[in-house]
């Protein structure tokens, strides 16, 4: 049974870890939507299964609230950017698909090297999903370096924030649940401002592409 | 109780902005009322703590001797910037740059903004500590975007999304430091010094990696080079209040962060690591700067990357270790004090001069003789000069880490020498010199003037001399580290 409940999370982890890789790639913007709608599905579950096991009814809340502001709350904010500013596409990335696949590949290789082995110590019998969760966390790094749009900007920190989620679930180090619901709450705050800063980018500069906003640059 | 009065206070003062309408004056005074009211209840804690040691309200909220040098820092800011904007906003409102809905939001964040810098050193539990710094982040980032202009809308999106990559990181490492407490943590509360006394069963190679990050994470909101890049670019496009407590204060509360985990992995490895790690990152940060300010253009983002190289004279400082620790711990209260000196000064120059370019700004000393005098000593001050207390402590990190690194030191005071020339030649520039546009010499309001002369007077008065309670207090939390 505890077998199975690895490979299960594993698995789980390998959707986490291709999502964020799939938002590197695609470039219509309801789909990175979509992809982050999955990848906090997941996360929802890791801590609804956390609670369960815990027999936590604030953890529940957690799993709960986590639900309806990553899943819910800030698709819908995306969503209503996209279709009050026509962006259907999300904006381009500096290297070209072969070159951030390879990349990617080169992050990967370098969560599994000796410099993150450390780590592996944390997990419980499930290193390959730790190291992946880590792998997870530079790529989601990458995506807010290597995009230029706002919105996959936006998307990349919220996928950097899942990645170190699924981190602290896998290693055990989860904080209180009343801690966990005070960050989540910072998150809703964090979506409901850079959301209104879109807006204000799209209103002032008519793109969400942020290689157009050069005004700092002549200072 | 003290912690709560400032709370109470605080979240008073951010309901009573939001219910004013129309009379604008109303703002002021409650902004004064409530920054006076925090400088008093942060002087009933140094009482406190002066006399029992750590000052503990509850398991949630105490103060350190550390905690409290920062929250003074805050105190007396966050008192001189809440005046100061009274009358800032006034003539800003006078001239049509701004309207009342804006003044309105400014108070309210401002208050917020002082409210999670409060919570952020006072809090016991290093989550609490990482979403608190953040919410400075999400509360100051429509402060940077005041304005609305195109060049203030960037800065402020750069400065979040640079911030929030920066505190994830943060927030990485400081997961990693709960590596002792797998498996007991739904039982409690985490607190730093539950930190402290389990760090026995910290694996001193996570502790190692779990720092890196920490630093990393909250370096980039300290300013570190090559972190840094948000910072010359917010701090320069925020009101000057504002962009005197950014400088002054938050880099300050952000370096704290970085001290409490370095106290953790200085137990957990030996004081050799972090303190390596302080010292690069400190060096980089003096050197960088170091060249920009000599080319700089734009004196408001001079003032900036000068809060870049103060950051990275503390980092060098706790990095030697020893003598240069005291050190680095009064140098952030004269660089805090100093930094508002220069940045409320700068913003009575961009009243009169309406431009932040120092080409376009001369003969201050004429024009405004006043606010030039308080920049002059500003300028002093800032770049280390004797007799004020910068140049001690300057003095002080040099020669704590003459022995140990020397090359380092040798490489910082050349670079600090850069900065004074550069200082000097800009500086010379915008007080002296005929201006082109015709300008009326005049100071424009005595109350821009009263915060700048407070903020002159406590630094002058501690340059001489440090009261026997702030420098117990300054020695013990130095110790600490």
């Amino acid at each position: 049974m505890i077998f199975n409940l690895l490979q299960i999370i594993f698995l789980l982890e390998v959707v986490i870890f291709l999502t964020a890789v799939f938002m590197h790639l695609i470039h219509k913007s309801s789909l990175l939507i979509s992809l982050y709608r999955l990848q906090s599905l997941i996360i929802s579950i890791f801590i609804f299964g956390s609670a369960i096991e815990a027999s936590s009814i604030l953890l529940m809340c957690v799993a709960v609230f986590m639900f309806v502001v990553k899943v819910i709350v800030a698709p819908y904010f995306f969503t209503k950017l996209i279709k009050n500013n026509q962006l259907k596409f999300a904006s381009s990335t500096y290297l070209n698909n072969p070159l951030t696949l390879l990349v990617v590949a080169a992050l990967t290789s370098l969560a599994y090297s000796q410099y993150f082995q450390p780590l592996t110590i944390l997990a419980k019998g499930n290193v390959n999903s730790l190291l992946l969760a880590v792998a997870t966390i530079l790529i989601s790094i990458f995506l807010i370096i290597n995009r230029k749009g706002i919105l996959s900007q936006m998307i990349g920190i919220l996928s950097l924030e899942n990645a170190i989620v699924s981190f602290a679930f896998l290693s055990g180090l989860e904080a209180a649940p009343n801690m966990q619901l005070g960050i989540i709450f910072d998150i809703l705050v964090w979506i409901i401002i850079a959301s209104v800063f879109a807006k204000m980018i799209y209103d002032k500069f008519g793109t969400m592409n942020s290689t157009i906003m050069n005004n700092l640059k002549e200072e | 109780m003290a912690l709560i009065i400032i709370t109470g206070t605080l979240l008073i003062a951010v309901i009573l902005s939001l219910l004013v309408k129309e009379r604008d004056k109303i703002f002021g005074l409650i902004a004064l009322s409530a920054s006076i009211v925090e400088l008093l209840a942060t002087l009933f804690v140094f009482g406190q703590v002066a006399k029992h040691g750590i000052y503990t309200f509850n398991s949630y909220l105490s103060v350190d001797y550390l905690g409290l040098i920062v929250m003074l820092i805050v105190a007396v800011v966050g008192l001189a910037a809440s005046w100061y904007s009274i009358s800032y906003l006034k003539i800003e409102m006078t001239h049509g740059f701004v309207g009342f809905r804006r003044v309105k939001q400014f108070f309210v964040l401002l208050h917020l903004f002082i409210l999670a810098m409060f919570f952020a050193i006072t809090t016991t539990n290093p989550i609490l500590m990482w979403i608190a710094i953040e919410a400075t982040t999400l509360s100051t980032a429509f402060l940077v975007s005041f304005y609305g202009k195109p060049s203030a809308i960037e800065a402020a999106w750069k400065y979040l999304i640079i911030n929030s990559v920066g505190l994830l990181i943060g927030f990485f490492g400081t997961l990693l430091f709960f590596y002792p407490a797998i498996d007991k943590l739904y039982n409690g509360f985490l607190t730093w010094g539950w930190m402290v006394a389990n760090v026995s069963g910290f694996d001193p190679f996570v502790a190692k990696l779990a720092f890196i990050f920490v630093l990393v994470g909250y370096g980039t909101k300290v300013g570190l080079v090559p972190m840094h890049t948000w910072l010359p670019d917010a701090h320069s496009k925020a009101p000057v209040p504002i962009s005197s407590l950014l400088s002054g204060v938050l880099l300050n509360v952000a370096f704290l962060a970085v001290l409490r985990f370095k106290m953790v992995t200085d137990l957990a490895v030996d004081h050799a690591f972090s303190q390596k790690l302080l010292i690069f990152f400190g060096l980089i940060s003096i050197l960088v700067p170091a060249f920009i300010i000599f080319t700089q253009k734009n004196y408001k983002r001079l003032l900036a990357y000068s809060s870049i190289e103060h950051m990275g004279v503390i980092a060098l400082g706790f990095g030697f270790g020893g003598a240069g620790i005291l050190a680095a711990v009064l140098h952030m209260l004269y660089h805090a004090l100093t930094k508002s000196i220069l940045f409320l000064s700068s913003g009575n120059i961009f009243l009169k001069y309406g431009s932040t370019k120092i080409k376009n700004v001369a003969g201050v000393l004429k024009t405004l003789p006043s606010t030039g005098v308080l920049f002059f000593i500003g300028f002093l001050a800032i770049t280390g000069m004797p007799p004020f207390g910068i140049f001690l402590t300057e003095f002080s990190i040099m020669a704590a880490g003459t022995k140990s690194h020397p090359w380092v030191v040798i490489v910082a005071v050349l670079a600090l020498a850069l900065i004074f020339v550069g200082f000097l030649r800009h500086v010379v520039a915008m007080l002296y010199g005929e201006t082109e546009k015709e300008v009326i010499p005049r100071e424009m309001d005595k109350n821009n003037l009263a915060p700048i002369i407070l903020l002159v007077v406590i630094l002058v008065v501690l340059s001489f001399y440090l009261p026997t309670g702030l420098k117990s207090i300054i020695t013990l939390a130095s110790l600490a580290y």
